[in-house]
């Protein structure tokens, strides 16, 4: 009896320090989510435009901000940009939850995942907000869609400058980010496809590796190609981290002068590596500008304009849009980069 | 036997923790290479006195005197350099270290060597195990040695401190019967070099077999103290529970009429062959033999764990095949395993809800749930009906004795309303006073009209509560024992003579 | 003899030159000094982390903040060399980076020692909020500038040389501290009376505190320490990608805590070993790295990892109940 009244009494003690431990321990994990955004609030003629991206505060939607808060300063509208601090459908969707009943006059977005955004989307379209998807060609819950480019477009590009790289001859390897990025996989098939059709002297020899955006992975994936096709001349990058890592391992290896590395990367992570030779040429879109055309397209939906194919943004790549053939509301720049050795002077800041 | 100076003694000890007083006013006197039993049911204050007495609790009141000096309290520290040792019931060993390092482990944190030089540590175990005068493996791992190996080791490392008091806290609950004489044949040998035992049990048989002298405590209190050879295990039970347990056998009524319940005809199994035998309602039937001799694949059998190979089996003259628990559970049987921590309990489950573990069906409301109050009212008549000792029925069940834990294995069954009871070593590590309570629980089911098999190695258990003792050898049935041939030498002459 | 083919590391060790042996069937180039080097480069990071799981798992604990704790290291490690011109030599990012990582596993075992709350929750939480914080507070950048010795760190191999196509193979020297730091764990888990330590804790937690280790020490000591590893792994890692992401080296912990399992230490505490631990870690590096090379597509690779670690360690478990039965383990 007695041992066991003393048992209870000392685990009870312990449960309650254990849970204020605890207790601790979540407040502090807690912290750094507590972020809110500014209050909406009507102007004269002046719209307020929400911008939803993916993760906050990473380089890639840094810019798109500076791109946004340019249109603003532009045009006067009262513009903003939110996303959640960590990649997460889940808190993206909470984000929109709080605009749409903050009543702003529209969403422009690049959603985390297309299919989690599409209820509240819904909602906000019924409420009357403009809802306007960046990076997202296949939402349904959209005013308006616009895409930096057309992927398949932009993936017969990437093939072009390969193939001029390597002499129009030689293997190559492709990398996608993971089999179910879908714009990686869009850029990698179209481009393959192309290459068949217009570069018989080429081989795709190993298709579609995947490096899930870790540079790591890229750089020891490569090494091991190196190894495999001794006869490999060129490697075709998705993923931001593909070309630094990729170029790591030809640099590493002194085969700057025989394999051609070319794909998407950013000037900040790639810069070296095309100054040293061992990437031949990076593409890439502002996001800057992508983030204008998004809320110059808020705007005109505001305003009552339609948009059609051939509109003007007013900013570079996209001056001239194209239009989708069965889906009315998607439109294409034409905004993408090439940066090489030789121009990169002028993006060292991107 | 009576040298001028005890190795240590305890004047008028008192202990409390919170509003209970643990231990009161206890004094205890240990001579140098004396074997002294501590008896106590569980909760008497054995455990606290062993505390107090290795250190790790200080008492409130009353001194200690080791040799000449007198000590207020005593620490850990202080208690292993003055050569007391306790051998817990777990033993405080490491699985996973070999022999020889767990014996020279203490050695090692004694100096604080920040190195462990190898050499040295072999030579210190091989010391250890040269002074118990056994032969062991030092490289094996120790999580390989059997119980009784696990002891030697425990002991081994308690001498290597220059052991003068070896405290032995329950120390054959686990062991065979030839296990338990190899340790006495050691326990006397660390005797006749000087060295102190106290020897902390239940099992009153080894007590008197051991003991110079034994002291008795009850509810905090020593209640007896004197030579061993004073007492016989009744007195000891006596003063144990302060109360006079009744010795007389299990009759059947007068009134008994042979209505069988269960009838098995030639079943068979992996090891058990042909058994044929009955239970009718109102029996209590022992199943014994030397260990391996198929009592529990049969009782598993019939409860659906195991398949029968063979043999037909009449329930309440029906002929039923039994080919799962659920089977078994249809057809009215109940078992109690044998290791009831494994396969009985949900040990950090509540008392409740291991208590309807088996009948949920019955509680369910019609939604399909449970509702709280339901399970309260039935857990509780259950802790009342069977006088299980709890504060609530909301603690989980690690928190209980090993009697209490009993208790609550037989309420999870005994809520399923069986006709049959099946039980497998229903009191092993059980105390004296809750062995009793079992044994009156089972002969009052038994008196309604319950039949009930056990399975046990405790003849003395067998012989004074069974009408009938059914005896297996080799998977056969080979003895049949009732009335006066119940007792406890004639069914261990039985057992030993094939 | 018959001990030593019982043995886990045995075993494991069959395995893993089967497993080359069948590579190099398929596709020789596989026994290629510059694969060889690669493999070897490959196993450092990977390496570092499984010795201090494995300490942290012989202790019967647990701990998935590690990663985390790796990329706030070498972040903030690198911000500071950056502000204030501290790196010239390596040696001191590579304390600065231990410093910190201990640091923080010592936050951890805060939790785990004196609330008692059970490790995994603990990890957890700190690995989001170690994570979390570098993102939300300290920055999302990735530096690029470098100090210049961890570049050179990078570069230095030793058995350079040029194959006839023109391309250089070397031994990166970050090979050495796993090295190093292996010979360390095995000395400290064998030699010392800390190490005896963690392993009696790991097996029997209760004795070992009647015995009178001292538990809070021996705690504090694992998580610090595993902290330090994770420290110098942000560090050479940075090395070798020549620029800080903080956003890098997430996702490793189940990688390493299959390594270290593979390697046979028990997840619930007491046993393993260095060698087994670095086996497992080789065996781990040598299927991740070598798909392309056996032509496996794309679709096939997380198949591939996956069935091999399910059979090595089902290989283990298959051995040592063999070994349990016979009851002639070592």
């Amino acid at each position: 009896m007695l041992n066991r009244s003393r048992f209870t009494m000392k685990e009870s003690a312990m449960s309650v320090i254990r849970w204020l431990g605890l207790a601790g321990l979540m407040c502090l994990t807690l912290v750094p989510l507590g972020c809110s955004p500014d209050r909406a609030a009507d102007g004269n003629n002046r719209y307020v435009i929400a911008t939803v991206v993916k993760v906050d505060g990473i380089a890639w939607f840094e810019t798109m901000r500076e791109g946004v808060e340019a249109f603003g300063k532009d045009t006067g509208h009262r513009v903003f940009v939110l996303g959640p601090a960590k990649a997460d459908a889940a808190e993206q969707v909470q984000i929109i939850e709080g605009l749409i009943a903050q009543q702003v006059d529209a969403i422009c977005v690049v959603p985390f995942s297309v299919e989690a955004v599409e209820p509240v989307l819904r909602r906000a379209r019924e409420r009357g907000i403009v809802v306007i998807s960046h990076e997202a060609s296949s939402q349904q819950n959209a005013d308006l869609i616009i895409e930096p480019f057309e992927n398949a477009e932009y993936g017969r590009h990437l093939m072009d400058e390969l193939a001029r790289y390597m002499g129009e001859k030689g293997e190559y390897a492709t990398f996608v980010g993971s089999l179910t990025s879908k714009s990686h996989n869009e850029w990698v098939d179209a481009a393959v496809a192309h290459q068949k059709e217009a570069y018989p002297g080429m081989v795709n020899v190993a298709a579609k590796i995947e490096d899930y955006d870790d540079q790591n992975l890229a750089y020891e994936k490569t090494r091991e190609l190196i190894t495999t096709y001794p006869n490999l001349t060129g490697i075709l990058g998705s993923a931001m981290s593909t070309v630094p890592g990729a170029a790591l391992a030809v640099e590493e290896r002194g085969l700057q002068d025989r394999i051609q590395v070319v794909g998407t990367s950013l000037v900040s992570v790639s810069g070296p590596y095309l100054k040293s030779g061992a990437a031949k040429l990076i593409s890439f879109w502002d996001p800057a500008d992508a983030g204008y055309a998004m809320n110059k397209l808020a705007v005109m939906q505001l305003e009552g304009k339609t948009v059609q194919e051939g509109a003007d943004l007013g900013i570079d790549g996209y001056r001239e849009l194209a239009g989708s053939p069965d889906r009315p509301n998607l439109f294409y720049g034409s905004a993408w980069m090439d940066v090489t050795k030789d121009n990169l002077a002028q993006f060292e800041t991107k | 036997m009576e040298p001028a100076s005890p190795f240590i003694t305890l004047e008028g000890i008192d202990k409390r923790f919170g509003g209970v007083q643990a231990l009161r006013n206890v004094s205890l006197r240990i001579e140098p290479g004396e074997v002294h039993s501590l008896a106590g049911e569980n909760g008497s204050g054995k455990s606290t006195l062993i505390k107090i007495l290795s250190g790790v609790c200080r008492p409130d009141g009353g001194a200690i005197t080791i040799g000449d000096q007198r000590l207020d309290s005593l620490r850990p520290v202080d208690a292993i350099r003055r050569g007391i040792q306790v051998i817990y019931q777990d033993f405080s060993l490491f699985p996973n270290l070999t022999v020889g390092e767990n014996l020279a482990i203490n050695d090692l944190l004694e100096h604080s060597r920040w190195l462990v030089r190898w050499r040295s540590v072999r030579k210190t175990a091989r010391d250890a195990v040269a002074a118990l005068g056994v032969d062991m493996d030092l490289d094996q791992p120790l999580g390989e040695l059997s119980v009784a190996e696990k002891q030697l080791v425990a002991i081994a490392r308690a001498l290597l401190h220059d052991a003068r008091l070896i405290i032995m806290d329950e120390p054959t609950t686990a062991l065979t019967g030839i296990e338990v004489e190899a340790l006495l044949k050691i326990v006397r040998r660390l005797k006749q070099e000087g060295v102190a035992i106290l020897f902390v049990s239940h099992k009153l048989r080894e007590v008197l077999a051991i003991s110079d002298r034994l002291t008795v405590l009850r509810n905090g209190e020593v209640v007896a103290e004197g030579p061993a050879a004073e007492f016989d295990e009744a007195e000891i039970t006596y003063r144990m529970t302060g109360r006079r347990l009744h010795a007389n056998r299990y009759v059947l009524p007068s009134d008994w009429q042979r209505q069988p319940l269960l009838k098995a005809d030639r079943l068979s199994g992996r090891t058990v062959r042909e058994v044929s035998f009955e239970l009718c309602a109102g029996e209590i039937v022992g199943l014994t033999g030397l260990l391996g001799s198929g009592q529990t694949e049969l009782a598993l059998m019939l409860f659906g764990i195991r398949p029968c190979a063979g043999g037909t089996l009449l329930i309440r003259g029906e002929s039923k095949r039994i080919r799962s628990v659920r089977d078994a559970m249809a057809a009215g049987i109940a078992y109690l395993p044998e290791d009831r921590l494994a396969e009985g309990l949900f040990l950090e489950q509540s008392i409740e809800r291991n208590v309807v573990a088996a009948d949920l069906a019955s509680l369910r409301n019609r939604a399909g749930l449970i509702p709280p109050s339901r399970l309260r009212k039935e857990s509780d008549r259950w802790l009342t009906e069977l006088a299980i000792k709890a504060p609530s029925g909301q603690i989980p069940v690690s928190a209980l004795s090993g009697g209490n834990q009993q208790r609550v294995v037989l309420a999870k069954w005994l809520s399923t309303q069986p006709g049959i009871l099946i039980l497998n070593g229903p009191t092993v590590g059980v105390d004296v006073g809750s062995k009793q309570a079992i044994h009156d629980q089972l002969r009052e089911l038994a008196a309604r009209g319950m039949g009930i098999l056990i399975i046990s190695d405790d003849l003395p258990e067998l012989a004074g509560n069974c009408n009938r003792i059914l005896v297996m050898h080799q998977g056969r049935l080979v003895d049949e024992l009732s009335g006066a041939d119940c007792d406890a030498d004639t069914i261990a002459l039985r057992l030993t003579s094939f | 003899m018959r001990k030593l083919i019982l043995t886990h590391e045995f075993v494991l060790f069959v395995l893993v030159v089967l497993l080359c042996v069948a590579i190099g069937i398929k596709n020789p180039a596989f026994w290629s000094l510059g694969n060889v080097f690669d493999l070897l480069k490959s196993s450092v990071t990977l390496g570092l982390l499984a010795l201090g799981v494995l300490v942290i798992l012989i202790s019967g604990d647990i701990d998935i903040s590690f990663p985390a704790i790796a990329a706030f290291s070498m972040y903030v490690t690198c911000l500071i060399a950056q502000a204030t011109g501290l790196g010239d030599h390596i040696a001191i990012l590579f304390g600065m980076a231990a410093a910190t990582g201990g640091l923080l596993g010592a936050f951890n075992a805060v939790f785990i020692h004196f609330f008692r709350l059970p490790a995994l929750i603990v990890t957890l939480g700190t690995a989001s909020l170690i994570r979390g914080g570098l993102l939300a507070f300290v920055g999302t950048r990735i530096i690029t500038d470098l100090p210049e010795s961890m570049v050179a760190f990078s570069r230095a191999q030793l058995f350079r040389q040029q194959l006839p196509g023109g391309e250089t193979i070397g031994l990166a020297v970050s090979i050495f501290i796993l090295v190093g730091v292996a010979l360390l764990v095995q000395f400290l888990l064998n030699h010392t009376l800390l190490g005896r330590g963690i392993y009696a804790l790991g097996g029997a937690p209760e004795a070992a505190r009647r015995v009178g280790f001292n538990i809070r020490r021996i705690r504090f000591f694992i998580f610090a320490l595993v902290g330090c590893l994770a420290g110098v792994v942000g560090i050479i890692h940075a090395s070798n990608m020549r620029n800080a992401n903080p956003f890098d080296l997430s996702g490793l912990e189940l990688t390493v805590i299959a390594a270290v399992v593979v390697g046979g230490a028990d997840i619930t505490g007491g046993k393993g070993t260095v060698i087994g631990t670095i086996l497992g870690t080789l065996l781990l590096v040598i299927i991740g790295n070598s798909l392309i090379l056996m032509g496996l597509p794309t679709e096939w690779h997380k198949v591939a990892v996956g069935a091999i670690i399910i059979v090595s360690a089902g290989m283990a478990a298959w051995r040592r109940r063999m070994g349990r039965n016979s009851g002639r383990r070592k």
